[in-house]
């Protein structure tokens, strides 16, 4: 009985599933032939990252659909061929070496989030593929890379700029003073903080706890009442959206009442303010793009938006994908040809206008900062910061919870 | 340190620990009885969680009042899981490794079909009392974390009296301690096994809109929740009813005390460190397997 | 016949992926080559532990990830030439495999379902520590420098060391399988109260499978390191890449040799071909439904299931 079996005869089904990985080379026919341009990457279409990768999917695809109706780009149809790498980093690079050998695709596209897009920029430059997407942070912009470009990037780093500008123009007697800062454990979150650092010493704000946590948050109540007990009259909550709505939830049930609540990069999903309501109000974060800056484009893209999922504004993400393939777009029409050696040259001597508003790149793929400061006021992400672009007044400091 | 906090932060990481083995009770008797280790546990508590919050969005009925509906409807589904797929493989040589993978797979067609049905955004479980708070002195209690926690504890009794009083429920233990010796007696192995399958998912379908009422959830977040539902059930010993309450009741501590005095970065840490010192000590959990 | 066959197919199928890089393909087939070497080494020495002695481990992917970090960090902290930093992953795998010394003594007393949560537990632990101490690598990621020749070249030594790996793997996976070492351990499973009382000395075998199990895929690591370029937490301590890990083993057949081998070569496969050509959800929905069907017909893995069909028992 213990004697271990030969396994022999089982060979076939070794040499089937190798016969049929073999099938998996055939490049899908259609793709690179004829006149469509195609665009090929993946995105994280299920699993932990679904909910932002099929907002950039649909915001790509409408930019697709819409430069298809005005004639295509250089005159040829253009074609998404988007993999699901299911929110795997590794994953997101061997689907990018697929569509740049195999598929032979003419452009790349950007993916999420930033840990991907810090594994998939490195197989850009060895490829020599342009890559314009949110990048991933400060840190991935300094590897020098040449052929990767945030247009516009999800820069952690800028990310609170816009806020603190306003915050600046408040009298220091009436600024709060000492601050409680809660960062999740990860590349985004790391990078928050750096803007919080810079500021809070120019502003004279006392940073009273400085804590990191590890993702899942299944409880804020110690956080908060941390923050509470050390009379902490702004909380940062540089955190997702799961572990910002625990924060926020423990924050008025223990009936915390900061002047300040920033959150990171969760207030700026249309879950936040679908899913909390009156409570996810008077948040403060920032964005690198909106549905109501001037730009050309966005009314368009409320529009669409508004028409198709019934948003009022179309959702952070949705603008990002969009955003993306306009940068492309116009560097390849600036280019003229499909050379992406060509395409690299041309944004980094050429100003794009893109929903984001207008920007030249430096030798790190990055623009100058963009960010505008962000409050929500009523259930809709308002404007606050710089003046120039201010939707709303910003309400400060932060009404008391309702009971 | 400050009582205040410390307090504070007990109450909740206890009635946090409590949901979470109400979550983990059903998962503990699959175990223990059938001896199948149900990956999708999870899974069927999000979806639990998934059907309160559809009945909440659109008919505006209370979670409380809605588990009296998706809790049985989830009896029912899950009598037809076991009849399709997890019957067949109770014949394997190992029970344990077959249905680990057949409900892997099972989690994650679940998963998938609730991104397709209520799409990937994450959600909120918002009823009126969502974020209020019964106020004690300086202590708050919030009212999603009560109602967690009294439902949890209901469930858990419930469990608990129907093994110990009902005739089914001595026949489930019966079955669980001398399979031989219950089959002589007339016990209906098969019937058995489908009704504390079928008991279990409907745990995890409470236990799942109890968690919703704490955290925000997202089609994958099962894979979150099957990580702390395992932990309870082992500590508290695989098939143990009150030692898995007890279970929650300890992890509850171990989170609530960490996140009182240790840095929070330092929380999970220490928290899977000192299970994991707990179980080279003492692997059977805190009770003798037979325990109920 | 068959016998003598099997070997020799073997070798020339050994042979054929060896050249395969020859006919120069394009750099994917390299990258997917490598993805399904790399899970048949890690699936197969996880049967080492997993499958022949019956522990099953779900913190596999633990010494993966200290392969990968231990790597990326000498090869930053060293500041080695990319060449020298691949052969950085054997001593990557040695410290995987210390690793497994250390935590292995305690653990391997534990049975049963016990031991997967122990396991478990240590893969968060190790997780979190990474993440939490900035020397041992630190939430960030690290950043590993790549070779300044031809991507096809880089591809194809990473190709070749990786399939070299394998075969080092499988081979020691065929011998264990047929010495007195592979036999303890398979009576450990059986019943290991027996195999105590037979005088096998349980405990020195399983801590030695343990090691054993967790130098390879320590190594394997270390080169996936170099493969990425960019390596962070979330991608090598992936509580799933450990869950993968078993369900391959177990998937084919846990306790034999070919069994992995098959499990993890035919769910990369099937996994990547839906990726390209059904829609992302309902592509994970059949994903879901194959193991569903395999587990029903298949209860005891798909070796067992066709050993049966050609009546050899």
């Amino acid at each position: 009985m213990m004697k271990v079996k030969r396994t022999n005869g089982f060979l076939w089904p070794v040499i089937v599933a190798i016969i049929c990985s073999f099938t998996l080379m055939v490049p899908v026919p259609g793709f690179g032939a004829g006149k469509t341009i195609v665009i090929g990457g993946s995105l994280p279409l299920t699993g932990a990252y679904a909910e932002t990768g099929q907002w950039i999917e649909k915001g790509m695809l409408f930019w697709a659909a819409e430069i298809n109706a005005k004639g295509g780009l250089l005159g040829r149809n253009v074609e998404f061929k988007i993999y699901d790498d299911q929110s795997d980093v590794s994953k997101a690079v061997t689907f990018a070496e697929k569509v740049i050998t195999v598929d032979k695709v003419d452009l790349l596209f950007g993916g999420y989030p930033g840990t991907a897009a810090r594994a998939v920029m490195p197989v850009a430059e060895k490829h020599k593929f342009v890559y314009v997407s949110m990048g991933g942070h400060m840190k991935s912009f300094e590897q020098g890379y040449t052929y990767s470009f945030g247009a516009p990037p999800l820069m952690g780093e800028w990310w609170y700029e816009g806020f603190f500008h306003w915050l600046a123009t408040v009298p220091a007697d009436k600024r709060p003073q000492r601050a409680a800062v809660y960062t999740i454990n990860n590349p985004v979150g790391l990078s928050l903080t750096d803007s919080i650092e810079r500021w809070t010493k120019k502003l004279n704000i006392q940073i009273v706890i400085n804590e990191k946590y590890n993702a899942p948050l299944t409880d804020a109540t110690a956080m908060i009442v941390k923050a509470k007990q050390s009379k902490c009259d702004i909380l940062f909550a540089n955190g997702f959206f799961p572990d910002g709505v625990t924060t926020m939830k423990a924050a008025k049930a223990l009936d915390y009442n900061p002047k300040i609540i920033v959150q990171g990069v969760g207030s700026v999903v249309p879950a936040w303010v679908k899913e909390l309501g009156k409570d996810g109000d008077y948040v403060f974060s920032g964005t690198s793009l909106s549905g109501q800056l001037k730009y050309p484009g966005n009314d368009k893209l409320n529009a669409y938006t508004k028409k198709t999922y019934n948003l009022n504004e179309y959702p952070l993400y949705f603008g990002f994908g969009y955003a993306w393939m306009q940068t492309l777009e116009q560097a390849v029409k600036g280019a003229k040809n499909l050379d992406q050696t060509k395409i690299r040259d041309w944004l980094k001597t050429n100003e794009v206008n893109t929903i984001a508003g207008p920007m030249t790149f430096d030798k790190r793929g990055l623009p100058e900062p963009i960010n505008f400061g962000t409050q929500i006021i009523n259930g809709k992400v308002e404007l606050i910061s710089p003046k120039r672009v201010q939707t709303k007044e910003p309400v400060y400091p932060k009404p008391a919870w309702k009971k | 340190m400050d009582a205040v906090l410390i307090i504070q932060s007990l109450i909740s990481g206890i009635m946090m620990g409590m949901v979470y083995a109400l979550l983990g009770v059903g998962f503990s008797l699959t175990w223990g009885v059938m001896h199948v280790i149900n990956i999708s546990h999870g899974a069927f508590g999000l979806l639990g969680a998934y059907m309160a919050y559809s009945l909440l969005q659109y008919f505006g009925v209370d979670p409380i009042v809605s588990a009296a509906v998706s809790v049985p409807l989830l009896f029912l589904v899950a009598c037809g899981i076991y009849q399709l797929l997890i019957r067949p493989i109770t014949r394997a040589q190992n029970v344990v490794m077959a249905s680990m993978i057949l409900t892997f797979g099972l989690a994650i067609i679940l998963e998938n079909v609730m991104a397709i049905i209520w799409k990937a955004d994450p959600r909120v479980l918002t009823p009126t009392y969502s974020s209020g708070a019964l106020i004690l002195g300086p202590f708050y209690f919030q009212y999603p974390h009560v109602v967690g926690f009294g439902l949890s504890l209901a469930g858990i009794t419930a469990i608990y009296l129907f093994l110990k009083k009902t005739y089914t429920g001595m026949a489930v233990r019966a079955a669980w301690q001398q399979p031989e010796a219950a089959r002589l007696y007339g016990v209906n192995l098969y019937w058995i096994s489908m009704i504390t399958f079928a008991l279990a998912v409907s745990t995890a379908g409470a236990g799942g809109i109890c968690l919703a009422l704490l955290n925000s959830f997202e089609p994958h977040s099962h894979n979150l929740w099957l990580i702390n539902l395992f932990l309870v059930v082992i500590v508290g010993g695989v098939g143990n009813v009150i030692g898995t309450a007890l279970a929650g009741l300890i992890i509850g501590v171990i989170t609530g005390l960490s996140m009182a005095f240790l840095p929070f970065l330092w929380v999970n840490l220490v928290t899977f460190g000192l299970l994991m010192i707990f179980l080279i000590f003492r692997p059977h959990g805190i009770f003798k397997q037979e325990g109920i | 016949m068959i016998n003598k066959l099997y070997p020799a197919a073997m070798a020339i199928l050994a042979v054929l992926l060896a050249a395969f890089p020859c006919i120069g393909p394009e750099v994917y087939y390299l990258s997917f080559l490598f993805s399904i070497f790399m899970y048949v080494i890690l699936a197969s020495s996880w049967n080492f532990i997993g499958g022949y002695a019956g522990y099953i481990s779900f913190g596999h992917a633990a010494f993966f990830g200290i392969g990968a970090f231990a790597t990326a960090k000498m090869a930053t902290m060293l500041e080695l030439p990319p060449l020298l930093t691949m052969l950085a992953a054997i001593p990557a795998g040695g410290i995987a495999a210390l690793v497994a010394l250390i935590v292995g003594y305690p653990c391997l007393k534990i049975r049963g379902p016990y031991f997967s949560v122990v396991t478990l537990c240590f893969a968060f632990v190790v997780d979190l520590a990474v993440k939490n101490i900035e020397f041992l690598g630190g939430a960030e990621g690290l950043w590993i420098k790549f070779m300044d020749i031809p991507e096809k070249t880089s591809r194809t030594i990473m190709y070749e060391l990786m399939f070299l790996l394998m075969v080092i793997t499988l081979a020691a996976s065929w011998f264990l399988g047929r010495s007195r070492f592979g036999a303890g351990l398979t009576a450990i499973r059986s019943d290991e109260e027996v195999a105590e009382t037979m005088a096998i000395p349980t405990a020195k075998l399983k801590i030695q499978a343990f090691v054993l199990s967790a130098f390879f895929p320590g190594v394997a690591g270390g080169l996936f390191a170099y493969y990425l370029g960019y390596i962070h937490t979330d991608a090598v301590f992936n509580i799933n890449i450990s869950i993968l890990i078993v369900l391959m083993a177990m998937f084919g057949g846990g306790g034999t040799w070919l069994g992995p081998i098959i499990g993890a070569v035919i769910l990369t496969v099937v996994n990547e071909g839906l990726s390209t050509f059904a829609q992302a959800e309902i592509a994970r929905i059949i994903y879901g439904a194959l193991f569903i069907v395999v587990t029903i017909f298949m209860p005891n893995g798909i070796i067992d299931f066709f050993r049966k069909k050609d009546g050899m028992t």
